[in-house]
């Protein structure tokens, strides 16, 4: 089966950590392929994004409209600055997807600060991961929240 | 500290261009708006189609506290009942919706009651026997809640003196129709699922944002110019990321944009903008949805249609609509400082999916926690109930085009950048607070 060695994704998704608790979205969108997508369902086992509404769908598009959002000077909600943790544990491959790409699973915690609170989020991350001779890119990322139906405050990263 | 509020203060908080700022911060002015404003007037509860079949129930609150399920009966009727035991008053079911095969069974020590809330069966009944219990008493089923609907869209009120639904909602059902019009077959139906959105602020300022047509240029404007900067960045033949982020630019439509839409007020706190233009006016129409539209209504009543072009609608307290967008808004408060918001989508019936899909991702872009736009709103809303705080002035005030407002049979109208969105709800504050009735 198409696998690669374990410490390779892992210096991967911690990269792509990385540059979310910065945040730098610019080289996080890098991380992407140009027909990469981020979704965080708004359910538990939701199908798929397009037919039921989803906290995040975002693709390109939305990526760079949201990169050039965060730093804009009259983004009300962007001045409270946001800083993030994300701990990424339990990593596992999981086959590919039938356009060859790796499935990685892993557990992840973020704690957020954000508006003079601390949050928690938790849950697993789905990575579909194209594989080059340069490294890895993300073709799809879903972040499944352990409580995706509770109401949530304002998310202005992702997670 | 004036700690009670007797008839006297209360006038005093509410005047014709200006609200004191306890309206929004005070636990007690917010204790009785959930007595007098959300126990008098008819709160949105649901929609039948999130309960088909017989059994299927869905889960709210009325209000910040009262616990109501809403469940179809086995005579096809919809029922909105207290969520209660009448034993001991344990609530009968927690899951947000689901179906109850056969009855409500209490998890406690057995009631059954009938969807349509009457005690079946009590386990060990004998124990009752001479006791003065009597099992056919009303008093032991669940207690229902008066409702009623309009078009499926099911209202329920704690007050036994309400006006009856349909003239309570008065010109407001114009939008209910062109929402269901807007269905080849008519008809719509809640589709897609819920986002939950928790706002820490007080319930009233989304309501008074919703036709606040002097704030999206301003609180939007970095979304727009990141979309426009986005845009500009693309090559010619970029047809479909365009388009894609088209959808974000009406936000940063121009202050005459919006003064041409107008606001169309009506009694008990309901209100529009829009109505012959509104920034979703340009709105695309999909070719394979035309052609059901034209093939159902003809070309003429397709075009009036698709003309009564609201933006935003209030239905005073408790829920918005975009009609032309097909999603609603459900407004629950917590506390004084805390309500959720709910953005429920619907689907036009004989529509293709890609409406439904169009719905979706507007709910998503737009009334997300995690879009570009629903935190700007909070952000800013987030500050007034921290500024209000502040002792530097007792006041909020609301004068945009005050004396302009054009009183009508049943309706007052005036400019899409007026304060008579606010004054019209301030009315309405008046009426169920007070006890004021309109002229
Ligand atoms: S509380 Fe419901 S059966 Fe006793
Ligand atoms: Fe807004």
């Amino acid at each position: 089966m198409n696998q690669a060695p374990l410490e390779s994704i892992e210096a991967f998704l911690y990269r792509e950590a990385s540059y979310l608790d910065q945040p730098d979205l610019e080289s996080w969108i890098q991380l992407f392929t140009d027909d990469g997508t981020y979704w965080m369902p708004a359910m538990q086992d939701q199908p798929d994004p397009l037919n039921h509404i989803s906290h995040f769908y975002d693709d390109r598009v939305l990526m760079e409209i949201r990169k050039r959002n965060f730093i804009h000077p009259r983004a009300a909600s962007q001045e409270a600055s946001v800083r993030c943790s994300h701990l990424i544990a339990n990593i596992r491959q999981a086959g590919t997807t039938k356009d060859g790409e790796l499935i990685v699973h892993s557990n992840f915690h973020v704690v957020m600060w954000y508006r003079e609170e601390q949050r928690v989020y938790a849950g697993t991350y789905q990575h579909h991961l194209q594989t080059s001779d340069s490294g890895f890119l993300i073709k799809h990322k879903k972040v499944q929240l352990i409580n995706p139906e509770a109401a949530q405050k304002s998310i202005i990263i992702y997670l | 500290m004036n700690t009670t509020f007797d008839q006297a203060a209360l006038e005093q908080l509410v005047q014709p261009t200006r609200i004191n700022k306890q309206v929004y911060i005070n636990p007690e002015i917010f204790e009785l708006e959930m007595d007098r404003i959300w126990g008098q007037a008819w709160i949105f509860i649901g929609h039948e189609s999130q309960v088909r079949k017989t059994g299927d129930y869905f889960t709210t609150n009325i209000n910040h506290k009262v616990p109501v399920v809403m469940v179809r009966d086995k005579n096809g009727k919809v029922q909105v009942l207290h969520n209660r035991c009448a034993h001991k008053g344990a609530k009968i079911v927690t899951s947000r919706s689901g179906n109850a095969p056969g009855a409500f069974r209490c998890p406690y020590h057995g009631w059954t009651f009938s969807h349509d809330g009457n005690l079946l069966k009590i386990p060990n009944e004998s124990g009752y026997e001479n006791t003065g219990f009597d099992l056919n008493d009303s008093c032991n089923n669940l207690q229902p809640v008066a409702q009623d609907n309009y078009k499926g869209f099911i209202f329920a009120t704690l007050s036994s003196q309400a006006p009856d639904l349909k003239t309570w909602l008065g010109g407001t059902t114009d939008c209910f129709d062109n929402l269901c019009d807007r269905a080849p077959e008519g008809e719509v139906e809640v589709a897609g699922g819920v986002l939950r959105y928790e706002h820490d602020c007080n319930w009233k300022f989304i309501l008074e944002n919703l036709n606040d047509t002097m704030h999206p240029m301003v609180v939007h404007q970095s979304v727009v110019q990141s979309a426009q900067a986005y845009i500009s960045s693309l090559d010619t033949d970029d047809i479909k990321q365009k388009a894609e982020a088209q959808i974000i630019l009406p936000f940063g439509a121009s202050f005459e944009n919006f003064e041409e839409s107008g606001i169309t007020g009506f009694r008990y706190g309901h209100h529009y903008d829009g109505g012959k233009t509104s920034i979703h006016a340009d709105y695309s129409v999909m070719p394979e949805y035309h052609q059901a539209m034209i093939d159902r209504y003809g070309a003429q009543r397709t075009q009036e249609i698709y003309a009564f072009n609201t933006h935003n609608t209030l239905l005073y307290p408790s829920l918005t609509i975009k009609c032309a967008v097909q999603n609603i808004r459900v407004i629950r408060p917590v506390a004084v400082d805390k309500f959720i918001v709910e953005t429920w989508s619907f689907r036009l019936k004989g529509a293709p999916d890609e409406m439904l899909q169009r719905t979706l991702l507007y709910s998503r872009l737009i009334n997300s926690s995690a879009s570009m736009v629903g935190p700007d709103d909070l952000e800013v809303y987030r500050r007034m109930q921290e500024g209000l705080a502040s002792n530097a002035s007792q006041w909020v005030e609301m004068h945009r085009q005050y004396g302009r407002d054009q009183q009508l049979k049943d309706r007052v109208r005036g400019g899409g950048t007026s304060d008579l969105d606010v004054r019209t709800q301030y009315q309405a504050w008046r009426y169920y607070m007070l006890g004021e009735d309109y002229a």
